[in-house]
């Protein structure tokens, strides 16, 4: 038994272990609600997801240098109301340019941030915690209360959501569900092969030795917060695409969601390790859960808030432990 | 001597507000020599190494890099010149692997990582030095040696110049550094220059071409090792002539035996300790890096309680669960790391003295009696001779010397009758060293009964009536000091399995 776990990485683990829960939410929806596994169910999850993981994806990379962005929620609502606004002027931009703005905005609201963290060394919940608050205030002023309604919106953007890529076995998958797989894939990728993003894991490990390799941390840490904004701004766009109609509340506590998604996905909150296929996995549990417990007749919906939390807790602390009686075990196969 | 000076220092100086660190400071480094520098803390030695690695600019002076002189406004160019430093706590990432941790600040590899290119060639450097070393493996669970491979070969891969030791062997066991040194020797043979700062002299001697002193943030002087003695390398140092720097008086009267213990074990960490310890006596718990030594500690202080076998004290079995009932029963036990483990960095000197022993300062209402806490912290200060204006002074500006002293203040106050210190002089500089033995030394001599773990050997046998030799867990045996020499208990210490390290 204990020669699984010398050769099977933590992480490694983690990923069949997520890949176990997943299958078992599945497992068990499906025996309480009718006709949980229909395409119409799938769809519902990943057109979900699509608006949740750009967000996940940013919020893992800040967490990787031992911040966190609680302002993705704000950013997401703020880049959803200007873009919509934008297009009930200009209704034929095109498509790229309107999710390229859409991304730039939000990078604006991430650099905003990174600027305060990495350079003024104000700590990055609180810096976060106050743009949480300024970005939602904002928003507030200036939409004046007023909505973006789905009948001011260019066609071809209200089609979206119901646009396919592919379709197999009866099952559809989306575009904005592409959309957003190719940011958790280019960033994944990234990630693992570019010179220059293995240094979100340096900072995150340690930061003094960082500075010691001749990295600059601060600069690290401020990319790390305008890559979370910008793919709080694609989130955004799906989003607006998603519901059409937006309203000063649009993305509020999607900071819960991303945060949760990242954490259960195995992003270390002491920062340094994460990978994006855990992220995917940790948001397709989270929303799962999510979808589902509002199709459960069993269980009022607004418990839906205090299962997100209950998973963070029960990620960390799970870690936690696995960590240590990991080390245990190990130390003791050492010894032997 | 007429090769070119390879890191060339001309007139160097350094201020911080109004102290001045280095005061027209010269130095000249040469290809393929290994040059020690050694110096007090205080002499303006870390200064040095942060202005070669490029952390601070000189305020005024020159530095020249085979003969051109340069700027080096980051580690990063200083590194681009080829002057990288290791350190006494390893620069490593956790979480990356051992060639990640090698190639991390390679410029010269392009914008992706080529896996396997990466490995070949961290395998190629690893071996160069001579060790075997899984690649692959992430680094959180190195050794602090093998960390230091890692840095080392890190240097190596930027195909440094100069390499900048600083402390390398502080937390190493012998043979451990033993193979240091030979790496050192295999980086001179490459042709780069090492600059090896030390406290321990013994290396020094076994490694360095060339030593320099410095002092009050001058250079003192650089002499061949062959032109130099111990003694007048301390004298240098210290600018005064110190006639025992590590001698020990006379061993105390032992009085009744204060603390036994009886086949004392924890379950897959150590076994079979058993040792009596009198009132006035220095017991010193010798033994390699991972011979479990400061897991007794732990155990009697209830850190890390004992499985089973028994603990005594004063000739009434005891249990210790639990840090407080260790020190209910008159146990303190100073800790190796500071930083961790024993004091908040960033408190006030005279909140760290009496945290330990709070309930004494209580006045009406439960509020603790400010007066009374900055008194007492007083009364150590001097004592001690805690080198700080007052004792309002944040602790983590202390250097690593009068750091220790407060640490020793706080357990002081707590009226220990046994006192167990582990490792309590690494990292502080001889004058601040020859202060701590005599303050134990004086603690014994009051009837405190006192366990040492020290991986310093002279420190050891400076310090100790008995010297309890440990090995991989196990009680190697106990060795009165008149028959303890550095040589028998590194033999005791590494088994038949190991050479004693030379």
């Amino acid at each position: 038994m204990t020669g699984i776990f010398h050769r099977v990485s933590p992480q490694s683990l983690r990923l069949i272990a997520l890949a176990l829960a997943l299958l078992a939410t599945i497992l068990f929806f499906s025996t309480q609600i009718d006709g949980y596994l229909s395409p119409r169910m799938f769809n519902r999850v990943t057109t979900s997801v699509a608006v949740v993981l750009p967000l996940a994806v940013g919020q893992a990379i800040v967490i990787m240098t031992r911040n966190i962005d609680l302002s993705v929620g704000s950013i997401l609502g703020v880049v959803a109301y200007l873009t919509g606004q934008l297009l009930a002027v200009l209704p034929d931009l095109h498509p790229v340019l309107v999710v390229t703005l859409a991304m730039s905005i939000g990078a604006l609201a991430g650099a905003i941030n990174g600027a305060l963290v990495a350079w003024g060394r104000v700590p990055a919940i609180i810096v976060t915690l106050g743009t949480l608050a300024l970005f939602r205030s904002f928003l507030v002023e200036y939409s004046d209360a007023k909505t973006i309604t789905t009948a001011s919106l260019p066609a071809w953007l209200v089609d979206l959501p119901q646009a396919n890529a592919v379709t197999v076995a009866g099952f559809d998958l989306r575009v904005t569900v592409v959309l957003a797989l190719a940011a958790c894939i280019i960033v994944g990728l990234s990630l693992a092969h570019l010179r220059w993003a293995r240094r979100f894991y340096a900072v995150g490990s340690n930061p003094d030795a960082a500075i010691m390799a001749g990295i600059n941390p601060h600069r690290v840490v401020f990319v790390a917060f305008v890559l979370s904004g910008a793919l709080a701004g694609l989130s955004g766009f799906l989003f607006l695409a998603k519901f059409g109609n937006i309203t000063v509340v649009a993305g509020m506590g999607f900071e819960l969601k991303s945060i949760a998604a990242a954490v259960v996905g195995g992003v270390s909150i002491m920062g340094g390790t994460g990978s994006m296929l855990g992220v995917l996995m940790g948001a397709l549990l989270v929303d799962t859960i999510d979808n589902s417990l509002t199709r459960w007749d069993l269980v009022s919906e607004f418990w839906r808030e205090a299962l997100l939390g209950f998973l963070i807790m029960a990620a960390v602390t799970m870690d936690t432990v696995a960590t240590r009686s990991l080390a245990k075990l190990r130390a003791k196969g050492g010894q032997a | 001597m007429t090769l070119p000076a390879v890191l060339d220092l001309r007139l160097i100086s350094k201020s911080f507000a109004a102290t001045a660190a280095l005061t027209g400071m010269s130095l000249s480094i040469l290809p393929g020599e290994v040059h020690a520098i050694v110096g007090e803390n205080g002499a303006g030695k870390s200064t040095l190494i942060k202005i070669m690695t490029g952390v601070h600019q000189p305020d005024s002076g020159e530095i020249r890099i085979d003969g051109q002189p340069v700027t080096l406004r980051s580690t990063q160019e200083a590194q681009a010149a080829g002057i990288a430093a290791i350190y006494q706590e390893p620069m490593v990432f956790p979480d990356l692997n051992v060639a990640e941790n090698i190639f991390i600040s390679n410029r010269a590899q392009g914008a992706f990582m080529r896996w396997s290119a990466i490995y070949a060639e961290a395998e190629t450097l690893i071996a160069q030095l001579g060790v075997t070393l899984d690649v692959r493996r992430a680094a959180s669970g190195l050794t602090l040696a093998e960390q230091q491979t890692v840095e080392i070969a890190r240097a190596l891969s930027l195909s440094v110049k100069v390499l900048i030791m600083d402390e390398p062997t502080a937390s190493l066991s012998a043979h451990e550094v033993a193979r240091l040194l030979a790496i050192a020797r295999a980086l001179k043979d490459r042709g780069v220059a090492v600059i090896y700062i030390s406290h321990r002299l013994d290396e020094i001697f076994r490694i360095a071409d060339r030593v320099s002193v410095i002092r009050d943030g001058q250079l003192i002087s650089t002499k061949p090792i062959a032109e130099v003695t111990e003694d007048s390398l301390v004298q240098d140092m210290v600018g005064r002539a110190l006639d025992s720097y590590a001698v020990k008086t006379a061993a105390n009267p032992h009085g009744e035996v204060a603390l036994s213990a009886r086949a004392l074990a924890r379950a897959g960490v150590f076994q079979g300790v058993t040792f009596d310890l009198a009132r006035g006596e220095v017991l010193c718990l010798a033994g390699l890096v991972g011979a479990r030594r400061t897991d007794v500690a732990l155990a009697l202080f209830g850190i890390a309680p004992a499985t089973t076998g028994q603990i005594i004290l004063n000739g009434a079995p005891v249990t210790i669960a639990t840090p407080r009932q260790a020190m209910d029963l008159g146990i303190a036990y100073v800790s190796e790391d500071r930083r961790k483990l024993g004091l908040a960095m960033t408190l006030a000197i005279r909140s760290n003295i009496s945290l330990a022993s709070l309930r004494k300062l209580l006045g009406p209402f439960g509020l603790i009696n400010r007066k009374a806490e900055a008194d007492m912290a007083e009364t150590y200060r001097q004592q001690l001779a805690i080198r700080a204006a007052d004792t309002t002074v944040e602790v983590g500006k202390l250097s690593g010397g009068n750091q220790q002293k407060v640490m020793l203040a706080k357990w002081l106050e707590t009226k220990p009758k046994v006192m167990i210190f582990d490792e309590p002089t690494r990292g502080i500089d001889v004058g601040a060293k020859a202060e701590v033995h005599n303050i134990i030394r004086a603690l014994a001599t009051e009837g405190v009964a006192v366990l040492v773990i020290s991986s310093d050997l002279p420190e050891v046998l400076a310090l100790a009536d008995r010297v309890l030799v440990m090995r991989e867990g196990r009680q190697a045996g106990i060795l009165p000091i008149e028959d303890a020499t550095q040589e028998r208990v590194i033999a005791m210490a590494a088994g038949q399995t190991e050479r004693p390290a030379a």
